[in-house]
Parts: C-alpha cells; sequence; structure tokens
C-alpha cells in the first residue's frame, strides 16, 4: 500500500525519453495522455506507417449496456473508449493511417446475437462486454471466432479459471472481482485496524455478481481479522426499498459493512441508511459505491465513515493539480454526454481500446507490417501499457493488472457529486494471485 | 397405405402419409416451405455476401425455436380456449436440464440432452397443468404466469444453477454437445439449425395429426362449453390436462434446442415472464387459428426485435405498435389474413370496390370525409363525458 | 445492539409499508379484473408514470415551500400538505390518462377473445415504457429533499425505535386510502353501482346503470391509486423505466393469495407478502425473492380459490 502523499512527480525526464517510456509510438503517448510530448513533433515515431501498412478503416465493435439500469455503468465504459478511439484517429489513427471506427451495440438482450454479427460484418477488434453472464456466454466464442476481444468491466474470477481456462483471444482489462474485494477487505483493515473487526454484515445486490463479492469479501476479511459474519441480504437489483436490510445491519451492529451496490441502487441505499442512522451502527466499505459519484445524496453522506474502492481508477489521484493527464481526461470526459464524473467504468473501455491499440503498434514495429489476430493475442500477453491511471500489464493470463484504489468518499459541493479522500493505493501483488494459481488457493494460501 | 398421387372430389391429391392428404397446391407450398426451412443457411451465406447482416442464422434459428413452443401453446389457445402466460416454464425447464446435465452429469450426447430436456419439460408441465388446470380464463393465465416466475426466482437463486449469470452448456473436451460422439466445430450452427428444422417438421406433423384427430374435436367442445362437455361425457379435467401437458412437451423441446445450440442459458433468456408473453404474442402475431402461424409468427418476432433494436433505441414502442395494429386491424394474424376469407384478401377486395365506386362518382369522398368525422367527433364526446363522469361520479 | 424485539417491530412496519405501496397497485389490478374481465398488463407503467410525473411536482412543491429544516410546527404542516397535495396531484394526472387508455383502446375489445386483452394491455405496456423514455430520458430521475424534508420531523425517536419519519408517513397515507377506497365501495351511490356490476353485469344494466362508465371510472380509479403508488415510491430512491415490472409481478401474486377481483383479498394479500418478505429479509435472506411466489403456492394448495371469494357481496 502506497498513500496518496508518497507520490511525487517524477520530473527531468526528456521528451524522449517519456516517449519511450510509454510504449514509444505517437498512439501510446496519446493513450497515455501525453499529448503534449507530441506536439511539434514532426518525425515518425517507431510504429508509423512505412508503406506497408493500408489506410483502410479499423472496424470495432462494443458491446455494453447502453441504457437501463446498467446504462450508468456501460455509457462511462462507452464513453471512455470513445475518447480513446478519438485520440487514436487524432493522431492519425494506428500506425499514423489506420483510423478506428467504433460501433457499439447495447449488451442488454440477446448480446450473443450481437456478438456474431460484429464476427460477420468483419469486426477487428471487438470490446467489452460488461456483465458476467454475457462474458461468460461470449468468451468460448471469441475463443473458436479467433478474433481478439478485450473485456471491460471486472466481471468474475471464474472467467479464466472455468469458463475459458485456456485464452488465447479474449482478455480482460478491468480488475475482477476477487481484486476489488480483496482491496476492500484490505482498505477495511487499514482504515479500522485488524484487532477493532470483529464482526462483518453484507447488503450486496442480489444476483451472481452481488453473491460472488460477498463471498470474496467475506474470505478475505476473514483471514485478514479473523472475523465472523453476522448478515448478508442481497436486495434486489433496482430495489425501490432496502429499509429491511437496513434494519437487519442495525440489529446486528457489525463493525464493518460490506456492499458491492453500484449505480442508482447506491443512491437507495445510502439515503436509506442515513434515514435509519445506519452510520452511526457501522462502517461501510463498498467495492463500487463510487459508480454512483454524480448521483450521491451529499446530505446522506455528510459526516459519515465511508470507504469506497474504485478498481484501478480514480480522476483525481493523483491530483489533477500537478497531474496532466488525468485532468485532461477528466476535462475531457466532462465534454462527453453523459459523464458527469468519470469513474472505473469509463477507464475499463479506455483502457481496453489502449491495451489493444498499443498492442498492434508494438507488433507493426516488430513485424513490419499490420498483424494477424494471432500475432496481435501474442504480443498482448504480458504487454505493458499507460493510461492516465498509470502504469497496467496484460498478465500472461490474460488478466489485466493494474493498481487498485480506495479512499474515503465525500461529497464535494463544487463538483456536485462525490469524491474520494485520502486515497490508498494496492499494488497487483497485494490484490490478485499471480498467473497459474486461482483465486481460491491464492486466498487460502494466505496465513490467518 | 403408400404415399402417391389419389382422387378426391374429382381432383387430383397427393398423399403424404396416410392421413395427410392434399390439394396438389398446398402440396406445393409444403414442399417450397420444406425447402426453405432447409435453405435457410445457404440464403443467410448468401445474405451475408450481399453484406444484408441482420439476417443471421442465430437470429432466425432462436425464432424457429421459440415459434415452435408457441406452436405447443397453440393447442391449448386454440382448441380449449385456455391462455396460458406461462409456457416460459417448459422452455426454461428444457433449457436448464440440458445444461444441468452437461455441466453436472457430464452428458456430452446432443440427443441426449435434447432428450432429457423433453422429459423433464414433460414432467414439468404434468405438475404445473394439474395445479392451474384447477382455474379457467384470466386465473387460467395468472396461475401459470406465476408458476413460470416462481420457476424464474429458483433458476436466479440457486448459485448451482449459476444465479443470473446463467449456465453453458459446453460439455466434454470439445467444449460443446457432441453429435454422435462426433464434434461438430465451425459446422455447429449449421448442424444444430437443421436438427432443429427435422424437430420442427416432425413436431409439426404430429400436431397435424392431433388437431385432426377425434380428440381435437373433444378440445374444442370443451373450449365452447365444458359444462356441455361434461354432461355429454367427456372426461374433461383429464383431457385438458393431457392437452396442457402436450403442449408443454414442445416448450420442453424447444428449451433443449435453445439450450444446445446456443451453449449457454440465463434466467431472462428462457424463464423470464416475458418470454411466456413473447411465446403468445408469437402465436398471435402469426395466427393462432393456424398451425404454421405460431412458427412464422416467432420467426418475424424475433427477426423484428432484432433488426429493431438496431434501428431505434425506442424500439419497443415499434413492437407495441405492431402489436395493436395486430389486435385492431389483422386479428387473424399473419398466416390467418393470408388465407382465404383472410382479412388480407377481404382489404383487397374493399379496395378495389372503393376505387370503383369513386370512379363512378367522385362524391363518395366527401360523404367518407363526413363519416369519419363524424365518428371522431362522437369519440371526443363520449371521452368527454366519461371524464366528467369520473371526475364527478355518476349522476 | 438492537433488541429482537424491537427488530422485529421495525421489520413489520417496514413491512407494512411496502405492503400498503403493493396494495395501492394490487387493488387498482384487481378491481379492473373482477369488474372489466382484463387483466391489465400495463398496470404496472401506470404505476412508473406516476413515479415519473412525481418528480416533476414534487420538484414544484418543494422549489414552493422549504423544507421544515428548523422544525417550526408551522412550517413542517405546510410542508406535509405540500407533498401530501403533491402526491394527490400525480394520481389526479394519471385518471385522463386512465380514461383514454380504457374508451380509446380496451373497450372496443370487450366482446373479443380474451387472449387479445393480454395481447393489447402488454402493447400499451411498450408502448408506455417508451413513451416514459420519450418524455424523461432513460436515467432514472430523482427528487431530492421530499424524503429528507420529512424525515426532519421526529416521530418514532418518540417511541425510542429507529423508523424514519417518511415511512411513517407512507404507512398513515396507505391507511387512509384503503379506508377512503372501502368507504367509497361500501357507502357512496358511485361505489354500489360499481360493485352492484360486479355482482352483475346484466341487472346493473337493466336498472339502467351505464356499464361504459362505469368501466372507465373503474379503470381510472386504478390509474389514480398506482400514480399515487408510485408518487409514494419515489423520493426514498428513484424513478426508473424499469420499475414498472416488479409491483406487477407481485400484484399478481397478491391477486392469487387474495382471491380474484377482491379488495379486501388483495389488502390482506399485500399486508401478508409485505410483511412475510421483511421477515424473511431478516432471517433468511436468500429467500427474498422466492418468498412471494412459496407463500402464493401454499396458498394455492390449501385455499386455490385465495383466501377472500369473489369481491361484491362485501366490500
Amino acid at each position: 500500500m502506497v498513500r496518496d502523499a508518497d507520490v511525487h512527480d517524477s520530473g527531468g525526464i526528456d521528451r524522449r525519453g517519456l516517449l519511450k517510456a510509454v510504449g514509444g509510438t505517437a498512439v501510446a503517448a496519446a493513450l497515455a495522455g501525453c499529448s503534449s510530448l507530441l506536439e511539434g513533433d514532426g518525425e515518425d515515431g517507431p510504429g508509423q506507417a512505412d508503406g506497408t501498412v493500408t489506410d483502410e478503416p479499423i472496424e470495432a465493435g462494443m458491446l455494453t449496456f447502453t441504457r437501463g439500469a446498467a446504462g450508468v455503468l456501460g455509457i462511462q465504459a462507452q464513453r471512455g473508449a470513445e475518447l480513446a478511439v478519438q485520440r487514436i484517429n487524432d493522431v492519425g489513427g494506428i500506425a499514423g493511417r489506420r483510423e478506428i471506427t467504433l460501433e457499439v451495440v447495447d449488451e442488454g438482450d440477446s448480446p450473443l446475437d450481437s456478438y456474431n454479427q460484429f464476427i460477420e460484418e468483419g469486426k477487428d477488434v471487438t470490446f467489452g462486454p460488461i456483465s458476467s453472464g454475457t462474458h461468460a456466454q461470449i468468451a468460448p466464442e471469441v475463443e473458436s471466432n479467433e478474433v481478439v476481444n478485450v473485456g471491460t468491466d471486472g466481471t468474475v474470477t471464474t472467467l479464466y479459471e472455468e469458463t475459458v481456462p485456456d485464452p488465447t483471444y479474449s482478455f480482460r482489462f478491468q480488475n475482477y472481482d476477487v481484486m476489488e474485494c480483496v482491496t476492500m477487505a484490505r482498505e477495511a483493515v487499514a482504515r479500522l485496524g485488524a484487532d477493532s473487526i470483529e464482526t462483518v454484515a453484507g447488503v450486496n445486490p442480489g444476483y451472481t455478481f452481488g453473491e460472488d463479492e460477498m463471498a470474496v469479501f467475506t474470505r478475505a476479511i476473514q483471514k485478514l481479522t479473523g472475523a465472523e459474519v453476522v448478515y448478508e441480504g442481497f436486495p434486489e437489483l433496482g430495489a425501490s426499498d432496502m429499509s429491511n436490510h437496513i434494519t437487519s445491519v442495525n440489529d446486528e451492529e457489525p463493525d464493518v459493512t460490506f456492499t458491492s451496490l453500484w449505480g442508482g441502487d447506491v443512491t437507495t441505499f445510502l439515503r436509506q441508511a442515513s434515514a435509519n442512522d445506519m452510520f452511526d451502527n457501522t462502517t461501510v466499505v463498498g467495492s463500487i459505491l463510487y459508480s454512483a459519484a454524480g448521483d450521491v445524496p451529499g446530505d446522506a453522506i455528510e459526516g459519515t465513515e465511508l470507504y469506497s474502492g474504485s478498481r484501478n481508477f480514480y480522476w483525481d489521484h493523483p491530483r489533477t493539480g500537478n497531474w496532466q493527464p488525468g485532468r485532461e481526461l477528466f476535462e475531457a470526459a466532462q465534454d462527453q454526454d453523459g459523464v458527469s464524473i468519470p469513474n472505473a467504468h469509463y477507464m475499463s473501455g479506455y483502457g481496453a481500446v489502449t491495451a489493444w491499440a498499443t498492442a498492434v503498434e508494438k507488433a507493426i514495429d516488430l513485424l513490419g507490417s499490420y498483424p494477424s489476430q494471432e500475432q496481435i493475442a501474442t504480443v498482448l500477453e504480458g504487454h505493458g501499457f499507460f493510461t492516465p491511471a498509470g502504469y497496467h500489464v496484460m498478465a500472461e493470463d490474460h488478466q489485466g493488472m493494474s493498481n487498485a484504489v480506495a479512499g474515503q468518499m465525500v461529497y464535494d459541493e463544487d463538483l456536485g457529486g462525490a469524491r474520494l479522500e485520502d486515497v490508498n493505493i494496492y499494488s497487483p501483488s497485494e490484490t490478485a494471485p499471480s498467473p497459474g494459481t486461482t483465486a481460491s488457493d491464492w486466498l487460502d494460501s494466505w496465513s490467518g | 397405405m403408400s404415399p402417391g398421387l389419389v382422387d378426391r372430389d374429382g381432383e387430383t391429391h397427393v398423399r403424404v402419409t396416410s392421413g395427410l392428404v392434399l390439394s396438389k397446391r398446398r402440396f406445393a407450398g409444403l414442399i417450397a416451405g420444406v425447402l426453405f426451412l432447409f435453405a435457410v443457411p445457404d440464403l443467410v451465406r448468401v445474405a451475408q455476401a450481399l453484406d444484408i447482416s441482420f439476417f443471421q442464422l442465430g437470429v432466425i434459428h432462436r425464432g424457429l425455436v421459440f415459434g415452435f413452443a408457441a406452436v405447443g401453446l397453440n393447442l391449448l389457445l386454440r382448441h380449449t380456449e385456455l391462455v396460458s402466460f406461462g409456457h416460459a416454464a417448459f422452455f426454461g425447464t428444457g433449457a436448464y436440464t440440458a445444461a444441468v446435465a452437461a455441466v453436472y452429469l457430464d452428458v456430452t450426447g446432443l440427443l441426449v440432452l435434447l432428450l432429457l430436456a423433453t422429459a423433464l419439460g414433460t414432467v414439468m408441465a404434468g405438475v404445473i397443468g394439474a395445479l392451474s388446470l384447477r382455474h379457467t380464463g384470466l386465473y387460467f393465465a395468472l396461475l401459470t404466469l406465476a408458476f413460470g416466475q416462481l420457476l424464474y426466482a429458483i433458476a436466479l437463486g440457486q448459485s448451482a444453477l449459476g444465479g443470473s449469470d446463467g449456465m453453458p452448456v459446453r460439455p466434454g473436451e470439445a467444449n460443446e454437445p457432441l453429435l454422435f460422439g462426433q464434434a461438430l466445430g465451425d459446422a455447429y450452427g449449421v448442424v444444430t439449425y437443421y436438427i432443429t428444422a427435422v424437430v420442427v417438421l416432425v413436431g409439426l406433423l404430429v400436431m397435424w395429426r392431433i388437431i385432426n384427430s377425434p380428440f381435437r374435436y373433444a378440445l374444442d367442445a370443451i373450449g365452447q362449453d365444458r359444462t356441455r362437455a361434461e354432461f355429454i361425457g367427456l372426461p374433461v379435467r383429464r383431457y385438458v390436462w393431457t392437452a396442457f401437458v402436450i403442449s408443454g412437451v414442445y416448450g420442453g423441446v424447444a428449451g433443449g434446442l435453445f439450450a444446445v445450440f446456443r451453449r449457454y442459458v440465463t434466467p431472462d433468456g428462457t424463464l423470464y415472464f416475458l418470454q411466456s408473453g413473447d411465446i403468445l404474442y408469437m402465436a398471435i402475431l402469426g395466427g393462432f387459428k393456424t398451425l404454421l402461424g405460431p412458427l412464422v409468427g416467432g420467426v418475424v418476432l424475433i427477426v423484428l426485435e432484432f433488426v429493431g433494436r438496431s434501428v431505434t433505441p425506442y424500439f419497443e414502442f415499434l413492437t407495441g405498435t405492431v402489436l395493436l395494429i395486430l389486435v385492431f386491424g389483422f386479428p387473424e394474424g399473419i398466416v390467418g389474413s393470408l388465407g382465404e376469407g383472410g382479412v388480407f384478401r377481404r382489404a383487397v377486395g374493399q379496395t378495389r370496390h372503393g376505387v370503383a365506386s369513386l370512379r363512378e362518382d367522385p362524391s363518395v369522398a366527401g360523404d367518407w370525409g363526413r363519416r369519419i368525422g363524424r365518428g371522431l367527433r362522437q369519440q371526443i364526446d363520449e371521452s368527454l363525458t366519461t371524464l366528467r363522469v369520473v371526475l364527478f361520479g355518476v349522476s | 445492539m438492537a433488541s429482537g424485539l424491537e427488530t422485529l417491530v421495525v421489520q413489520t412496519l417496514n413491512g407494512l409499508q411496502f405492503g400498503f405501496v403493493l396494495f395501492l397497485v394490487a387493488s387498482g389490478l384487481t378491481v379492473i379484473l373482477g369488474i372489466l374481465d382484463v387483466l391489465n398488463l400495463a398496470h404496472g407503467e401506470l404505476f412508473a408514470f406516476g413515479a415519473y410525473a412525481s418528480v416533476g411536482i414534487f420538484g414544484y412543491v418543494t422549489g414552493a415551500i422549504a423544507a421544515p429544516v428548523s422544525g417550526g410546527i408551522g412550517t413542517t404542516i405546510v410542508f406535509v400538505i405540500g407533498i401530501l397535495a403533491a402526491i394527490v396531484v400525480t394520481g389526479l394526472v394519471l385518471i385522463p390518462v386512465g380514461v383514454v387508455l380504457e374508451s380509446v383502446f380496451l373497450r372496443p375489445i370487450y366482446e373479443r377473445d380474451q387472449v387479445y386483452q393480454l395481447v393489447l394491455t402488454f402493447a400499451l405496456l411498450l408502448i408506455i415504457i417508451d413513451v416514459t423514455k420519450f418524455v424523461w430520458g432513460d436515467v432514472p430521475i430523482r427528487t431530492n429533499s421530499v424524503y429528507s424534508g420529512i424525515n426532519q420531523i421526529p416521530t418514532s425517536e418518540l417511541l425510542g425505535i429507529t423508523f424514519p419519519t417518511y415511512n411513517v408517513f407512507a404507512i398513515v397515507l396507505g391507511a387512509v386510502v384503503v379506508v377512503g377506497l372501502f368507504y367509497f365501495f361500501a357507502r357512496t351511490k358511485t361505489g354500489r353501482i360499481v360493485r352492484a356490476t360486479a355482482i352483475n353485469r346484466e341487472m346493473a344494466t337493466a336498472i339502467g346503470v351505464s356499464t361504459d362508465r362505469v368501466f372507465t371510472l373503474v379503470f381510472a380509479l386504478g390509474a389514480f391509486l398506482a400514480g399515487i403508488a408510485g408518487a409514494v415510491r419515489v423520493p426514498p430512491t428513484a424513478a426508473t423505466l424499469e420499475m414498472g415490472t416488479n409491483p406487477l409481478v407481485l400484484s399478481f401474486v397478491v391477486i392469487v393469495i387474495g382471491g380474484l377481483g377482491s379488495l379486501r383479498g388483495a389488502f390482506v394479500g399485500a399486508v401478508v407478502v409485505g410483511v412475510l418478505r421483511s421477515w424473511m429479509i431478516s432471517f433468511y435472506p436468500p429467500g427474498e425473492i422466492a418468498a412471494p411466489f412459496a407463500i402464493m403456492a401454499v396458498i394455492l394448495l390449501v385455499k386455490p380459490e385465495g383466501l377472500f371469494g369473489t369481491w361484491g357481496e362485501t366490500a
């Protein structure tokens, strides 16, 4: 864990050095948010067109939720991907000549058909989806269609442990459930101290994702503190009334209450929890409470002790005041439709596109021509790249590895939404097993 | 009796099997239909070559499978006048049976999965039928809906069944069901489509036999008047239950086919009450007074939905409007309206008649306008009166 | 730690509160079913439509009247009256909607096969969803100061339990509507005419009752109640496009439990579903979603016609 204050500006590196550091190409620099590196740079960097790459546009497809309750998250992912695509096209496209066109389709109804249509339309790459159910459906199809897919959202550990145990073409950028739940277990310990956590409760969305998250959090917190689970509630997705669950938490007064509620449910939960004085009885830690940042009721969380994770990205870390890539991303997001405050889902779309685009440029650099799907997939394994959220590695098990963010969620009048204060950073080695070890074995291996 | 040509009412008819004798025209239609059914994968390939990408084999396949469930539902709807709003229960039972067998029992045989799905779908139909057939009319519809939702809640709540994420149907080494021990690989989509096509044909043939048997007339009698049917000695309960189970079998088979060809099942995609609604609307859309209507309705509704979604964000409005037009304009559905005496033919006749009278005496146009105006005024008057009554009470 | 008794009381109150909202939806649905013989699948969307409409109306009211921050009795009363008015106005807005739906769409098909009603009301469900989406957009909308404003009034603290005042408000409001509804059907002339129509349509027509008007009245009443329910439900949460489905499906359960078309049955059914669901969440959380259906299954096995027979004879 690294405290926010420990992160200093790097300073003193020249432009060429930085260009090299972010992966060496114009696309990589643009995506890292270092567009200033490119200004006035007349000379071709590596990966620029050398005549063997056509200027035919690259067709990309993206599955995400564009409407309904999950649209709150899906539209963030879409806008993130769109910004990344725009930044690539602003520097001339992949290899300076192949611009990307991104087609976005809602994954709400029959996503398998929508995915197949992408393939039949001859998409060069697909991004998404958001939901773990969709991911489990399409990942085997990705493998048999042999077209690279970079998943955006976290979804579940079982994807690369059971559904597609040895993936070739399926990758995932964002932190998955084990990573975010272990982050929150560590965060709870960091804030309260292991000794003062004896009882925990959970209020999680009543579907597979919520049950998974609670199960992982429980295992992690029990290893770290030996705490006992006193209540587990699972309100339905979009439940209008959570007072029953809140009353149950009040009854038990657990030291920590874990929640993986997201989007609109967070607002309902916080509002009703506040009305029922729940914050007097427990400390709430949530894996993605911050997904509702723009919609958090300020009066409800005032004076509460509320901690939220935000997967691998919090827009104001490092502080945008002296971190230009972050500031530019935030400002660009503000100009987009439907994004008031960019969150981890925004980065999931942005990062998925970045992972793929930088890998393709690396492959072009190595091969001197546009790579095949197989070559892209090979390069993506172990591929490292920058986004404004920092450095990421696509590990050899096809899971993106990034630092995880968590902090105290407070309301900010000027921002018109929530921000995270006093941010803690957790490295991948603290939140995820190394490739080859299952999450379950890894958690078991912790000394209790 | 062997197939061949026979003479009936002075016309040459074609005997397909015993009992199935068609006029030449209908026989030609049948042949064309069967050929078309089997040509779909090739037609889709042609469409793709022409960049018409929304004609997807998977989408049409899904339409056929749901339409097949609607063919089953139609037995109840058409003859016993019972409206089932819970047919997804059997569809979902079939689908989940295949998934559970693949995941937990490691059943790899595609046909075995289908058989198991059919068996459990049938059992479920037997149980739900026994419980909900105590009632008729809307109460029956409500009960079937509620049982369907109960199954949905169970699938959603059991993590062993994958919860909301659902379950894969990818057993064994090949990661997919096998046909006679063979992995189908790239041909999986097309081969499973042909299997569905064969099952659909056989299912239609069986249904055709049923609705041309005495059993069907007994059901009709029950549908028209239960009490009278009881008085003439029909075992009403047993007959209706049997019809319910048969219709459930079609749902179970369809669910099994769905699970096998999609290789994945979800509660929302197979058990949710809106799926029950869809199956019902397919029957109405295609024409529930016909044998083929529900199947046609299935394909049309699914393709319409798929295309509609990519065209407009207000696609529910589109489907809703289609259903409204159906209720008020084409109550016989697509196949029913195209048939003899259907709305379509009558409308053609009326338009012809209208155009003729307009040509004879152009002043009729004014009459039509006045008639429409009067109708509208009457409607508005009535609405205003009603609003007054509602607000100030019946005086 | 809070005492077990207090938790039981609070959970029961939570269930009651949920039950009342459910009753407001289910009562309209069951009366429409009993009298018009129509299963209105679009009823949940009327609830959602009411929720959306109420956000604007609440916004207008809270813009005009300040929330009782300081806790003065006068401002508190004005605020509560303002909120009540907003809820009633929302219900009134739904009346013309109901009238149009009934007289334009439903009336022409009463004589047709029942299956067409299901197609028609489902078509209306789809259309209302998209009209709502067109008018208010795809993202959830909320009203901010109503919930916190009402909660600033101390009520349950007086009894020493933790229970938001807004929920007290919702329960009281629900109870008033229940009493009003039973009074309407038992004591007023219009109500008796409606009941007479439910018992014997031919006889009612013979003594000069216009069934057309009764039908419209009943449908509009259902829409009014659904609108009120939507308005009551919004402040603690938000208006969303999906919110109509759950109350609709639960209302089916309530109707099966209470008995087709029975108002009293709907009341008992709604409270039973609300309270049992509430206890379930506390004592056996995994059963939350399945609980109402399990109750329904038990009732079906024990008393297939529902707890109360067909409505009409008594209110």
